[in-house]
């Protein structure tokens, strides 16, 4: 028995191929996800457990409060001096590590360090330096630099080049004397490093007399563990002391942490993948076993058991399982190194050394594959025992409808109804994310199975529209087409529920793509009352006052009012909390805040806001049940706890502020946030003013190159191009499953020619040219296709809208063109799949088709 | 050959008052209306019959694949009528052979696989000696690496026999296993056939509608519109008995 199934499979190899394709490409991508992130976490976990071999204790700043955004607050240099003073310590040096701060190549640009962050570093003595030079030397005067060789490699910097720094003090310049590499890679992730010596590091950042890390060296025989609680004694609670291995570890979890949500996405790419994949091995089965009645029917008359016959389809899924998972596995690690350079496309440089293939990367890959793959085949597994022997004797035995199949409509409709109430459950009623998701992925998947099996009463409906205008144009080809795509409703409906996934989820990630554009321009249109916004090169970060100052003393400048931002911890709210600082006295001018209820009044609760006050966001304020007058108070990293008191309750439909804002002086006084998050600029008129907007472009890039001004239309272009390229991104993932479902259309032609081969053979026998074959198939395709197309949009669409129902203030918009391309696309993705089976059904003899059998 | 003589009285199948209504009402369609019939062992039945007369029908309820709507068949001492499927499979294991018109080889095995599946559907370990003499006996032993597609049709039908002896079934049903065949190669399936029953003593019955085909059976049933016309039994047999 088992020889047949295996025999059968060599039979018939582009089946084969085409149905582990169809397992392979999702599992690829799941195996290439893992050793992706694999590869990128053991470079990183490398790296830093080299760079922090010599260290066996380090004291870093809490980064639960921050500063300017989410800079953690530096430790004052005296911890320096008590540390020292610790028997058993051998040396300790303080240490500058600043993200804030920009380096400006000699042209005065930013350098580029693709996404990741920028680094002010301090030079260590030779016991904790991490970073090696290649090239050059290490920086000896308050003149001198040293940048990562990747970096320098990148803007093509060579030593002697001059190079700036700006951070809050104004911009310097450096002579470039040594080139770095660390752990021997010359660079971390592409972010960008800039070593000088320590007092100018500390000048540079603002930092004099304090540190963003102290390093420490045990004594021989003083083991690090001991060391560190020596050192917790005498540090405040707000730092945290660990071992130079636990820090190893903590940089290391950061990283994963902050890949895991990559890494989970990809694997639901890789999901989907698999899921449309299951869609065509079912298919596929289905059709193989329909057309293997007689053989099955044999086997039976001569003494196979259902269970045999069962078994052997199941053998064959299997087959397709293992060899699909390991060809995925395979090209999983391949393709790795490609999905690398897909990010790195997108502006996400990661560092690799070696490839990783962990053995949970194996056992997951084959496993889920096998599994989708088996049961996939199951229920055309269960039919194939169904098929009676008495078939192998009489003609034209058709297989047994069976209960199930007089159920499936029924059942459709309430799998259907029941994916749309989870979606519903896990958008709306249920609060924590990972069950929400879940139940909102599971929803979704039960309405693709439920959609897929209603869609073979949709076959005949859609076909005939869209094959109206197909038969217009070609006649009797077209004719035949539309009837053969009809002919097998079921099978039809299920090749194009494959490709219905891929496209709805497409037409999903436009609609809410340009959802989320029109949700940020209204709010920029209903918020903004200044005319320019003035931010961090990178789109985040806080930058110098100084270039807010240098703006206003720009003619016709009337504003320039600031918002900065720091982290802290609310007592009785779990969790870190972000609070905003705005300019009491002018942010009203520059930015809309509905104040529903404040003291003294609404109109002038955030005019009059004092050092005591706080304003609350009124969602905040409804999950926290605050009232106005409600005391709230914050963790401050120098001072006790600040103690501050509801003056206003507010919407924010700008959404450009926080759940809570206080002064910018409280900011300054408490957290010690002295740069800016984002400005506001007014300008004379309060209208807009090409020449005012050139004036304080040309101000900036002369002297404040990190920061850039925009105006509102430029500010909603610059958040529509970061959605995009996020779009970009997901459309490339999904290319996966559209391809994987285009498989699908391929191996159904293929096997449905080889059924019709007899009427193929007459068809050619009384005249059909070749070509006049070759477009009934196309043509066929395409009819499939659009199917699956306009299926799909009309899901994406019902999706989008659930989904977006979910989220607060959310403007749904429909992007017509791109859903009208995708339907367009999806009919020449048709003609694509056509392109091998019509080639064969072309081929055929027209002698040997009229004896086939 | 010894013995048979003593099993003579024994029946291999029996068929008792059979009907087979296909649909209901209207379009109802009585293939057979009360069909009587035994098979001792060792003897070559054909059955024969204008088209639609209920040929197919009578043996496919003889061999289990199709149920009567009434009556009783009994194969080698079991009433099969209402055996669950399991049953009906170990039936065919153990006790059934089929040879098909259109031979129904697995175009993917070897001759020699074809003929040896139903023994390793059922997991038994064939007889070497008996596969031999029945490899002799089709005169196919330089062809047995062969696949189905590499053999002329009269080749195929001679392996789909060795194929329905390779088990040494009770009984084997053939339905016009002549009927792709051309006169020639006909004769040389049909002395096959014919061998089996005399040699082995082996027990078929075969649906023909070809007169000429019928000469080599022992017995003749003739089946008018789902009812038995006539039956040479007695006479016939007797002359096989003698041979
Ligand atoms: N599965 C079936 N459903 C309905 N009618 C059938 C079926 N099988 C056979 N018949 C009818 O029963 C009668 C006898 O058929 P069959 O036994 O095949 O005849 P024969 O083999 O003698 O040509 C015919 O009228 C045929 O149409
Ligand atoms: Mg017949």
């Amino acid at each position: 028995m088992r020889k047949v199934a295996l025999r059968g499979l060599l039979a018939r190899k582009t089946r084969l191929a085409l149905t582990a394709l169809a397992v392979a490409l999702g599992v690829m991508l799941i195996a290439g996800t893992y050793v992706f992130t694999d590869t990128i976490n053991r470079s990183f976990d490398r790296i830093f457990a080299v760079s922090l071999s010599k260290i066996d204790v380090v004291v870093t700043p809490n980064d639960d409060l921050t500063q300017d955004g989410d800079t953690p607050i530096p430790l004052d240099a005296s911890l320096l001096r008590r540390i020292l003073a610790i028997p058993g310590v051998h040396s300790a040096e303080g240490s500058i590590n600043d993200q804030s701060g920009t380096i400006l190549g000699s042209d005065g640009k930013p350098v580029s360090s693709q996404g990741a962050p920028m680094f002010v570093a301090s030079l260590n003595g030779p016991t904790f330096e991490s970073l090696t030079v290649a090239k050059g030397r290490f920086p000896q005067t308050a003149d001198e630099v040293s940048l990562d060789k990747g970096t320098a490699d990148r803007e093509h910097f060579k030593l002697g080049s001059l190079v700036s720094v700006q951070g809050v003090a104004a911009r310097k310049r450096y002579r470039l004397v040594g080139l770095t590499t660390i752990a021997g890679v010359p660079s971390l992730g592409g972010a960008a490093f800039a070593t000088m010596t320590l007092p100018e590091a500390q000048r540079v950042t603002d930092k004099a007399g304090r540190f963003d890390a102290i390093d420490v060296e045990a004594d021989p025989g003083v083991s690090a563990a001991a060391l560190r609680a020596r050192v917790r004694a005498v540090t405040p609670k707000a730092a945290v002391v660990r071992t130079g291995r636990q820090q190893a570890k903590s940089q290391s979890d950061d990283i994963e942490s902050g890949l895991s949500f990559l890494s989970t996405a990809l694997l639901a790419f890789g999901g989907i993948s698999l899921f449309v994949g299951a869609f065509i091995i079912f298919n596929t089965f289905s059709i193989t076993v329909a057309q293997r009645a007689r053989e099955f029917a044999l086997l039976r008359t001569l003494g196979a058991s259902r269970r045999q016959v069962l078994r052997s389809v199941l053998a064959e899924g299997l087959t397709i399982g293992v060899i699909g998972s390991a060809v995925g596995l395979g090209a999983g690690i391949l393709v790795a190194s490609g999905l690398r350079a897909l990010f790195k496309s997108f502006g996400i440089d990661l560092p690799s050394s070696g490839t990783v293939v962990e053995q949970r990367t194996i056992i997951v890959s084959l496993v889920v594959g096998v599994l989708v793959t088996v049961v996939a085949s199951l229920v055309p597994a269960i039919r194939a025992t169904r098929v009676p022997p008495v078939a192998a004797l009489r003609e034209g035995v058709a297989m047994p409808e069976t209960r199930s199949s007089r159920l499936a409509f029924p059942a459709a409709l309430v799998l259907s109804a029941a994916g749309v109430a989870l979606m519903v459950l896990g958008l709306f009623v249920v609060s924590g994310t990972t069950s929400a998701l879940s139940l909102t992925g599971g929803g979704a998947a039960a309405l693709f199975v439920g959609v897929a099996l209603l869609s073979p009463k949709l076959v005949a409906p859609i076909a005939s529209v869209v094959g109206a205008p197909i038969e217009r144009l070609f006649g009797l080809t077209g004719r035949l087409a539309r009837e053969n795509s009809v002919r097998q409703p079921g099978r039809t409906a299920t090749t194009a529920a494959a490709l219905m996934v891929g496209v709805a989820l497409v037409c999903f990630a436009a609609i809410f793509a340009a959802g989320a554009n029109k949700t940020i321009a209204d709010a920029v249109d209903n918020g903004l009352r200044g005319q320019i916004i003035l931010q961090n090169q990178a789109g985040f970060g806080a930058f110098t006052p100084e270039a807010g100052n240098a703006v206003a003393r720009v003619d016709g400048v009337t504003t320039v009012s600031r918002v900065r931002s720091a982290t802290t911890r609310v007592t009785g709210i779990k969790g870190k909390q972000s609070v905003t600082g705005v300019d009491p006295a002018t942010f009203e001018s520059v930015y809309k805040l509905e104040v529903r209820q404040g003291v003294p009044d609404a109109q002038s609760a955030i005019r009059r806001l004092p050092a005591s006050g706080v304003l609350v966001e009124t969602g905040y304020a409804k999950d926290h049940h605050l009232k106005l007058g409600s005391p709230v108070v914050l963790a401050t990293p120098r001072s006790g706890p600040l103690r501050l008191t509801v003056d206003g309750i507010y919407k924010d439909k700008g959404k450009l502020v926080g759940s809570l804002v206080v002064p910018n002086a409280v900011l300054a006084d408490r957290f010690g946030v002295v740069k800016d998050q984002v400005s506001f600029v007014g300008l004379r008129g309060g209208r807009e003013d090409k020449g005012i907007k050139h004036e304080i472009d040309a101000l900036l890039t002369a002297d404040y190159p990190q920061v850039k001004a925009q105006t509102a239309a430029q500010f909603k272009q610059g958040q529509r191009d970061q959605i995009n390229q996020l779009l970009g991104l997901i459309y490339a993932l999904l290319a996966l499953t559209v391809i994987v479902a285009l498989f699908g259309i391929v191996n159904t032609l293929v096997l449905s020619i080889t059924e019709r081969t007899r009427e193929l053979g007459m068809l050619r026998a009384i005249g059909t040219s070749r070509r006049q074959v070759k477009r009934m198939i196309r043509l066929e395709a395409v009819i499939t296709a659009l199917i699956g197309g306009i299926l799909g949009v009309v899901i994406g669409v019902v999706l989008s809208i659930l989904v977006t129902r979910a989220i607060n203030d959310f403007t749904l918009a429909f992007p017509v063109g791109t859903l009208v391309a995708v339907v367009i696309a999806s009919g020449l993705a048709g003609v694509l799949a056509a392109i091998l089976p019509a080639r064969r059904a072309a081929k055929l003899d027209v002698l040997q088709a009229l004896a086939y059998e | 050959m010894a013995g048979r003589r003593a099993t003579l009285c024994r029946m291999i199948v029996s068929a008792t008052d059979i009907t087979r209504r296909y649909g209901t009402g209207e379009a109802a369609v009585e293939a057979l209306r009360g069909v009587t019939v035994a098979f001792p062992p060792g003897q070559f039945t054909a059955i024969m019959g204008p088209s639609g007369s209920g040929k197919s029908t009578l043996m496919h309820i003889l061999a289990g694949l199709d149920r009567p709507t009434e009556g009783s068949v009994v194969v080698d001492g079991t009433e099969i009528v209402g055996l669950d499927d399991g049953a009906l499979t170990q039936l065919r294991r153990d006790k059934l052979g089929f040879i098909f018109q259109s031979f129904n080889l697995l175009p993917v095995l070897t001759a020699e696989e074809n003929i040896l599946l139903p023994l390793s559907i059922a997991g038994r370990t064939p007889d070497r000696a008996w596969i031999d003499r029945l490899v002799d006996t089709i005169g196919l032993r330089d062809r047995l690496r062969h696949r189905p597609a590499e053999l002329s049709g009269g080749q195929q039908q001679r392996v789909a026999v060795a194929r329905a002896l390779a088990s040494r079934p009770a009984v084997v049903f053939a339905d016009e296993p002549t009927g792709n065949l051309d006169s020639k190669t006909s004769a040389e399936v049909l002395q096959l056939l014919r061998h089996a029953v005399d040699e082995f003593g082996q027990t078929v019955v075969m649906v023909t509608h070809d007169a000429e085909s019928a000469e080599v059976a022992d017995r003749l049933l003739v089946l008018r519109d789902g009812l038995l016309a006539e039956d040479s039994a007695g006479t016939v047999s007797a002359d096989a008995a003698g041979a």
